[in-house]
């Protein structure tokens, strides 16, 4: 039995650990035992991208360490080809997050060490195979948010207006602490479905284990999954900024601090969405099935109603963050289709938004800290001081919109064709629509933040990027680049794991298809989709199959 | 009968004694030595618990009076859990504001844990009631032992809880000769199985609401808020919790054991005081300002949680329960005592006396936050698997309406526990200097801490140890 997968998970909780006896003037210790430990986990995260057997495909590594026997709890830890491609998301977006921290000045021991143990959390949940440990990694992951938010966050007051002002004065809109009690409030509502869902589960089956490999096979009844399914989707939905539940997406990433916004929009989000199609479509397909409808429905909604939300955001971070819930909906709507395609972009997108997102705000802390205001109309021709920060802004802006040779293309693309051979082809129209919509509005800002007229009186001598800044911005940049122009890498990991995981989510329907649904949820496989969406889909893939 | 007959029950006898040689000492010592008597106590505590593990408590005493076994012993432990760690946190302060008194305090606490530790093994109502008003009645005087220190609320705060105590104990008192009398015996395996009366009915309901008084269990909570916010602090602590157990120890043997049968008289009325519970303690707790009425408030919503756990089954319901009131006994004593720390710095007992304490006293802070955390029920600390085993309890025995409502609430619990947290961590405070704890203080709130946080790693054996109890209790295990 190898130990790499806990390690992976380990290496953060052990270096939070580690910064508890140091002493406040120890700075410099402080950040090399976070980037350490954070280096652990994406050389583990690698070093098992290297291993995994792509040929054999499946469940690999496995570990298994019993916790309560007595009601069938271990911690069971394997990954297969998804697992692959969200650690090492979570490996690089932690790594970068530390190095774009490095300037933080207030009470980093605490900042750092939260930020550590939540990542673990977030390195546990992609890797477990245990229901009941999964959720406990994913309240973990959940939790520290409260104080990183409330804490080391920045407040933007909003302008009290509308028919609802008073609910202005009464709650203190845009306050971080605001944004703090309501990120973790709505996150923890939705883990209260979660929980309630997990024992369901475990009940039902009877077989006195969370395994997930167990659970997954057992053929739930069908008016219990019909049931269950939107607790799992609304519970880990609301992470996934699933509309109307993703309104602490915004105030909580604008709120946050640097690290934090890149975490929780590049990573934790993704785990709301990793967690509606592990648990909800695989393990509760009929479930899955009769909700559909609605999951694409919705997913639609998310993809317009965030861009355009983000079109009227005056606020940098708030457009960031509003993007963040209309690429959501990407994930989600590719989910939704129950297609290979679909699935393979849900993934691919999960990893390219994390990636793009990761390096939005950390270019957004970056300018909000030398600048010190984060309004749009403010700033403008900021490239001329700071051209590299410009130059990556402007490349995580093609890949928002989904420009060939960027990361956000593949999973964009491999989602849309996705739509089209699923069972509801209007779904691609919104999510078309959702990426024009996008286009214009990241094209828009970066004219006005970077390119527009030259920068005024107070913001001559504003600092480029530096040092490790720098480094986490060529990471990023390059891993956009890189898996835009290469989608293989990724894929042949995405696409085995895929058709494995979509035969747990279609088979047991097929086998007992309800009457009312059938038609309706029925997955044509793919037996003769357009030809040339087909063809395209499977250069898209890069022969990934 | 000889002495070696009474074995079984030999931890309630050990503390007896101990009671007694505390007292006696007492007499002997002078002044400036007396707060060796907390350390004395301690010690025998400390042996006494030793000795729940080295000695044989199995068998009967008096032909079926008293029955000892995995049960009471698993109880016996946690209320020396519970007495140790006041002791331990609350012997500085005892020894300077009382230090004439300090002898009784520690006797006082003695006799109440030798009802404690008595109670769970009675199995006639007489000896039940007898060991139930043992662990009351040193509770009034351990309430009221400020007197009028700091004005007349400690004096209102016992009052209180001796008036609605003696109230409670009347109906329990009733309620148990209804059915005695009826039954024709004070055994208690043996008390339902004539035939069914309503006159049953009733007896059942005043004892359980004699009962519910006494646990805090909403609509009879009311005094609870205000004798936490009188009484003083490490006798507070003790109070959240030791009697909180014996309760539902009185609870599980009244309900589960002597009267089964009555299950659907029982059962919905005990219901839909879970629901209540569950609502009125969270939802009076986001109000407050004082961290003990805060508290107090907290801890009838936890109450709701236990009693979920009680009404799953007599076996798997009562060790998830049983598994809870240990999560709770730690979480609630360190929490109370990481506030009467704060309040010895000279702070005061409001939420924002915890203002910048992040900054002021890093590990106190982050003491307190766990603690928190595991009354909220978060991952990694003991609350979570308490408040997750109770569930899954729950939903064996079909509540599944329940565990949803309780997953909620414990959302909003996490609201105002979030409150005291952004207190310590968020809000900034004038005052910057560390905030001085005493050694035994530390010790307690650090003993407190490991155990919240073991429990949270590593639940396992306890919950090993409280399935046998549970077996004990429902008559399958020994």
């Amino acid at each position: 039995m190898s130990h790499l997968l806990s390690i992976i998970i380990a290496a953060p909780f052990v270096a939070a650990l580690l910064l508890l006896p140091c002493r406040s003037t120890d700075r410099l210790l402080m950040r090399w035992i976070s980037l350490l430990g954070s280096l652990v986990s994406l050389t583990g995260s690698l070093i098992v991208a290297w291993r995994y057997d792509i040929k054999a495909g499946g469940l690999q590594m496995a570990e298994l360490y019993p916790l309560v026997p007595s009601l069938g709890i271990d911690i069971r830890l394997a990954v297969d080809g998804w697992g692959v491609s969200l650690l090492l998301l979570t490996g690089i977006i932690i790594t970068t997050g530390v190095l774009a921290s490095w300037t933080l000045k207030d009470r980093e021991k605490e900042f750092f060490a939260l930020l550590l143990i939540l990542v673990a959390g977030v390195f546990g949940v992609f890797v477990c195979q245990d229901l009941f440990v999964f959720f406990l990694f994913y309240e973990i992951a959940v939790l520290p948010m409260y104080l990183l938010i409330a804490i080391w966050g920045s407040s933007n007051k909003v302008a009290d207006a509308g028919p609802f002002r008073f609910i202005w004065k009464l709650f203190d809109i845009g306050g971080r602490e605001y944004a703090a009690m309501k990120l973790t409030l709505m996150l923890l509502v939705g883990s209260a479905f979660i929980l309630v869902a997990v024992i369901a589960l475990y009940q039902a089956a009877g077989a006195h284990t969370f395994d997930m490999g167990v659970l997954g096979a057992f053929k739930y009844d069908a008016s219990l999954q019909k049931w269950i399914f939107p607790l799992v989707w609304l519970g880990f939905g609301t992470l996934a900024g699933v509309f109307p539940f993703h309104t602490w997406s915004p105030d909580g990433h604008a709120s946050a601090p640097t690290a934090v916004s890149m975490l929780h929009a590049g990573v934790l989000m993704k785990l709301g969405a990793f967690g509606v199609i592990r648990i909800g479509m695989m393990m509760l397909p009929e479930g899955a099935h009769a909700w559909v409808w609605a999951v694409g429905l919705i997913a639609a909604i998310n993809v317009l109603y965030g861009a355009l939300s983000a079109m009227a955001q005056k606020d940098l971070k708030y457009i960031i963050a509003y993007s963040s819930v209309s690429h959501m909906g990407v994930v989600m709507l590719g989910a939704a289709t129950l297609t290979q395609g679909g699935w393979n972009g849900a993934v691919y997108q999960m990893f390219a938004h994390g990636i793009m997102t990761g390096l939005f705000f950390a270019l957004v802390g970056l300018v909000y800290e030398r600048a010190h205001t984060r309004e749009v109309g403010k700033m403008g021709g900021f490239a001329q001081a700071m051209p590299i920060v410009a130059a990556f802004f402007t490349l995580g802006c093609l890949s928002s919109l989904g420009l060939p040779g960027t990361a956000g293309f593949v999973a964009e693309f491999l989602v849309f064709a996705g739509a089209w051979s699923g069972p509801h082809l209007w779904w691609a129209l919104p999510a078309v629509a959702g990426a024009f919509i996008t286009a214009i509005y990241v094209l828009r800002v970066t004219r006005d933040v970077f390119w527009g007229p030259g920068p005024s009186e107070q913001f001559h001598d504003l600092l480029d990027a530096r040092k490790t800044e720098l480094g986490a911005l060529w990471i990023l940049g390059t891993c956009i680049v890189l898996f835009g122009l290469w989608p293989r890498l990724l894929l042949d990991y995405i696409d085995p794991a895929t058709t494995q995981n979509l035969a747990m989510a279609t088979q047991t329907a097929q086998l007992t298809p309800t009457p009312a649904t059938a038609v309706a949820a029925q997955a044509p496989p793919p037996v003769a989709p357009p030809a040339a969406t087909a063809a395209v889909a499977h250069a898209a893939a890069g022969g990934g199959r | 009968m000889n002495f070696h007959d009474l074995q079984p029950m030999a931890l309630g006898v050990l503390l007896a004694a101990a009671a007694a040689l505390v007292l006696l000492t007492d007499l002997f010592t002078k002044p400036s030595t007396k707060p060796n008597l907390g350390w004395l106590t301690f010690g025998l505590l400390s042996a006494v618990l030793v000795a729940s593990f080295t000695l044989d408590l199995r068998g009967e005493v008096a032909s079926h009076v008293w029955r000892g076994g995995a049960w009471p012993v698993f109880l016996a432990r946690l209320f020396l859990v519970a007495g140790l760690i006041t002791v331990l946190g609350g012997m500085d302060h005892i020894a300077r504001k009382w230090t004439y008194r300090q002898g009784e305090f520690y006797t006082v606490l003695l006799l109440c844990l030798t009802g404690m530790v008595l109670l769970p093994g009675a199995r006639d109502l007489v000896l039940l009631i007898v060991c139930f008003e043992l662990m009351g009645i040193p509770l009034y005087i351990l309430t009221a032992f400020a007197k009028t220190d700091s004005g007349p609320k400690p004096v209102e705060a016992a009052l209180k809880l001796f008036l609605i105590g003696a109230g409670s104990t009347a109906l329990t008192v009733f309620g148990a000769a209804l059915l005695a009398g009826l039954a024709g015996t004070t055994d208690m395996s043996v008390l339902v199985s004539s035939t069914l009366s309503p006159l049953q009915g009733i007896g059942t309901m005043l004892l359980l609401a004699g009962l519910a008084f006494k646990i805090g269990v909403a609509p009879f909570h009311m005094w609870v808020p205000d004798t936490y916010e009188g009484a003083p602090t490490p006798v507070v602590a003790f109070l959240s919790v030791a009697p909180k157990v014996g309760g539902f120890a009185t609870l599980v043997m009244v309900l589960w054991q002597a009267l089964p049968r009555l299950i659907h008289v029982w059962g919905p009325v005990t219901l839909v005081l879970c629901a209540l519970t569950l609502t009125v303690g969270n939802l009076g707790a986001i109000a407050q300002r004082n961290i003990k009425r805060l508290l107090a408030y907290s801890g009838v919503g936890q109450v709701g949680y236990v009693l979920l756990g009680l009404l799953s089954g007599r076996e798997f319901g009562v060790a998830m329960m049983l598994f809870y009131l240990a999560a709770y006994v730690v979480t609630n004593l360190g929490v109370f005592l990481v506030a009467h720390a704060v309040a010895e710095a000279g702070d005061g007992e409001t939420i924002s006396s915890f203002d910048g304490l992040g900054r002021r006293s890093p590990w106190l802070a982050m003491s307190l936050l766990l603690f928190l955390l595991s009354l909220a029920g978060i991952p990694f600390v003991a609350g979570f698997w308490a408040k997750f085993f109770v569930f899954v309890a729950a939903w064996r025995a079909g509540q599944s309406e329940m565990v949803l409502v309780g997953a909620l609430f414990a959302t909003v619990a996490l609201f105002y526990y979030l409150g005291v947290a952004r207190a310590a961590y968020v809000n900034v405070s004038a005052k910057t200097e560390k905030i001085v704890v005493s050694r035994a203080l530390a010790g307690a709130i650090i003993a407190c801490l490991l155990a919240v946080v073991g429990l949270g790693a590593w639940p396992s054996p306890v919950v090993e140890a409280a399935m046998a109890a549970a077996r004990s209790v429902s008559g399958i295990g020994p």
